[in-house]
């Protein structure tokens, strides 16, 4: 952190001193619409991660799983006189707890491809931004070339090519890192685009200039000098991305692409529970999808508002 | 002219390494020939096939007998349909392309003028309704929004298919829908879903361009000159705006297109995106192989018309283009 001090604030209006303090707390206290897709979030992500305490039953043991007690309504009573409070899916598992374990997967998967492909893109666009010429003149092509085709369609594609070449056990072994791995790849370019800009300003900048002369070396430069600088932006576009990525594991799930149905994530139980609409078992695939909506909203507003509340340019 | 050359470089080489991974795939995954023949061939047979398949030839020329085969349609036969599979495209393309414009169409017909009135209508309590619904629709997933509208309308009312194309017509090869009532019952809750997020996009772009030319000074000239306000906002403001939103139209076809794999494996449609699904599930390489190439043809094509229609509008993107170029 206290490299970040070294750097001479920007007082350019529209990109406070430190983007971490300023009023942003209190215009988060003033946005009931922000105040609440937080909650929500923090509420969604503190269940999932404390998934061992919180569900009543083990999603992942079959043993707690009865295939008599198979698509019960919500709120039944099972053979071994256990009370399913949301119903169970069509393996007898309890939904509360398969939901609580599937929204876990598919916040993990969210997260680790949103975090690697903002590493990975930050990489990119600092090396294209701060170095230019035939380097930039690549990455940023192969980035256009990428943007032009829509983010679901590249990572469906990755998954589906890996899905080909590798059998089928050592692929369903593999599956969460593939997906990981394929949605980062449909996202990073975002990134590289934003800090390539952001960088093309601040390498013309005195302090840059000053760590050159003093004989900083260029990693150095570029890690701790320029990083500090862009990252603002950076966050936004992680925190809008997340919503996305997450509503990508899901379809790619559903579509029977990514997470296989053996384990719970919200898109293979909504995949699981579409089987058996017709037969008026909503609950297995709306209860998930519910929650799917919930996250997906509650961290899409909250990422609009930190956009706007990061950059005043566009709030009025 | 030079930036054209110089986009139209750049698609040939997307086209080259779409192609190249696609004949990558096609040539070593798994072994074309044991995919061909049963177990009981024996080695001689196997032998003579790999011979005249040309599985021996240097790469190079292999690939180059793949562009040449892919140019003339022919990527080899599927391996799960026993077909053609130029023939399985051919034949599923129709579905996807009739539900696909049709989507658009709804989007276009709805979010305009809704996009349009709420510029109009700011502040009103109908306006902000539709902007946070457009908020939220951002948010829902398209296949969420299929499974609910078949709970509702097929599963719960009864009134609308929920899969298939329902009955068709075949007009020289060419399967349409649009001509029986079965077929335009069925493609109702498909192209809804399928048009809901463009719905929301279109509205909202309309609104933003309208706000936008309505505070331009062209506007306050014509409210100066008295104009009636239904002049100024019709003949003036929307005529304007609308030409960004048309663009936009255009450049979201691709993702429309991309989006009907997912309404197309909710709706059992049965469609390209339906096609291309099930041949990942089954490891169908060829026809993987085909697709690949035929959606990086359609959106270098799509690309390439956008890039050129704006270049030849704008001539600053011309500038810039000659700048990247130059770098």
């Amino acid at each position: 952190m206290s490299a970040m001090g070294d750097a001479p604030g920007d007082l350019r209006a529209g990109k406070p001193a430190r983007w971490w303090d300023g009023d942003l707390a209190y215009r988060f206290g003033r946005s009931p619409l922000a105040v609440i897709s937080a909650l929500v979030t923090l509420l969604l992500l503190a269940v999932a991660f404390g998934a061992d305490v919180v569900a009543p039953y083990d999603a992942f043991n079959p043993a707690t799983a009865n295939v008599i007690d198979a698509r019960l309504p919500p709120g039944s009573t099972g053979i071994s006189g256990d009370t399913y409070l949301l119903g169970t899916d069509p393996q007898g598992r309890d939904m509360l707890s398969a939901m609580i374990y599937g929204l876990r997967t598919s916040l993990v998967v969210g997260l680790s491809s949103v975090a690697l492909a903002a590493v990975s893109g930050v990489l990119l666009g600092l090396i294209a931004g701060y170095f230019g010429g035939i380097v930039d003149a690549l990455i940023m092509r192969i980035a256009d070339v990428q943007l032009s085709f829509p983010a679901i369609l590249i990572a469906l594609l990755i998954d589906g090519i890996t899905r080909t070449l590798l059998d089928r056990a050592t692929h369903e072994h593999l599956a969460i890192p593939i997906l990981i791995a394929a949605i980062a790849a449909s996202f990073w370019v975002q990134y590289a685009r934003t800090v390539r800009s952001l960088v093309l300003v601040e390498r013309g900048r005195e302090y840059v200039l000053a760590a050159k002369v003093t004989g900083v070396s260029t990693p150095r430069i570029l890690l701790s000098h320029i990083l500090p600088n862009v990252l603002g932006p950076v966050l936004v576009l992680a925190t809008i991305n997340l919503a996305l990525a997450i509503l990508t594991e899901a379809t790619l799930s559903f579509l029977g692409v990514g997470i296989p149905s053996t384990q719970p994530s919200l898109g293979s139980m909504i995949r699981i529970g579409n089987e058996f609409i017709f037969s008026g078992d909503w609950w297995i695939s709306a209860l998930p999808g519910l929650v799917l909506i919930a996250l997906s909203l509650s961290v899409n507003l909250f990422g609009d508002w930190l956009r706007d509340a990061l950059n005043p340019k566009l709030g009025s | 002219m030079s930036f054209v050359l110089n986009r139209l470089g750049q698609t040939v080489l997307v086209l080259l390494v779409a192609a190249f991974v696609s004949f990558a795939l096609f040539r070593y995954v798994g072994d074309p020939v044991n995919n061909m023949v049963g177990q009981a061939a024996s080695l001689a047979d196997r032998n003579a096939i790999r011979t005249a398949l040309g599985l021996d030839d240097p790469v190079i020329v292999q690939f180059g007998r793949f562009l040449w085969n892919a140019v003339h349609g022919d990527f080899g036969i599927s391996y799960r349909f026993s077909q053609p599979v130029s023939r399985l495209v051919m034949e599923r393309f129709p579905a996807t392309l009739e539900l696909s414009l049709v989507a658009m169409l709804i989007a276009t017909a709805i979010g305009i003028p809704l996009g349009v009135w709420s510029a109009l209508h700011r502040g009103s309590w109908m306006a902000q309704f539709l902007l946070t619904a457009s908020l939220v629709g951002v948010a829902l997933p398209t296949f969420l929004i299929g499974i609910v509208l078949i709970l509702v309308f097929s599963v719960w009312l009864g009134w609308l298919p929920s899969f298939g194309r329902g009955q068709v017509i075949s007009i020289g090869g060419w399967t349409t829908g649009l001509l029986t009532w079965s077929g335009l019952k069925a493609l109702v809750l498909p192209s809804v879903t399928l048009g809901v997020f463009q719905l929301t996009l279109i509205m909202r772009m309309a609104r933003a361009e309208m706000l936008e030319i309505m505070r331009s000074d062209f506007i306050r000239f014509a409210k100066a000159r008295g104009l009636r306000p239904r002049t100024i906002e019709y003949g003036h403001g929307l005529r304007n705006a609308l030409v960004p939103v048309v663009t936009i139209v255009g450049l979201q076809f691709g993702n429309v297109f991309a989006f009907s794999i997912i309404v197309e494996t909710v709706f059992q449609w049965p469609g390209l995106g339906l096609l291309v699904i099930q041949a990942i599930q089954f490891a169908d390489v060829p026809l993987l192989a085909a697709y690949l190439v035929l959606i990086a043809l359609c959106f270098a094509v799509i690309n390439l018309f956008v890039d050129i229609l704006y270049a030849s509008i704008d001539p600053r993107v011309r500038a810039a283009g000659m700048e990247q170029g130059a770098t």
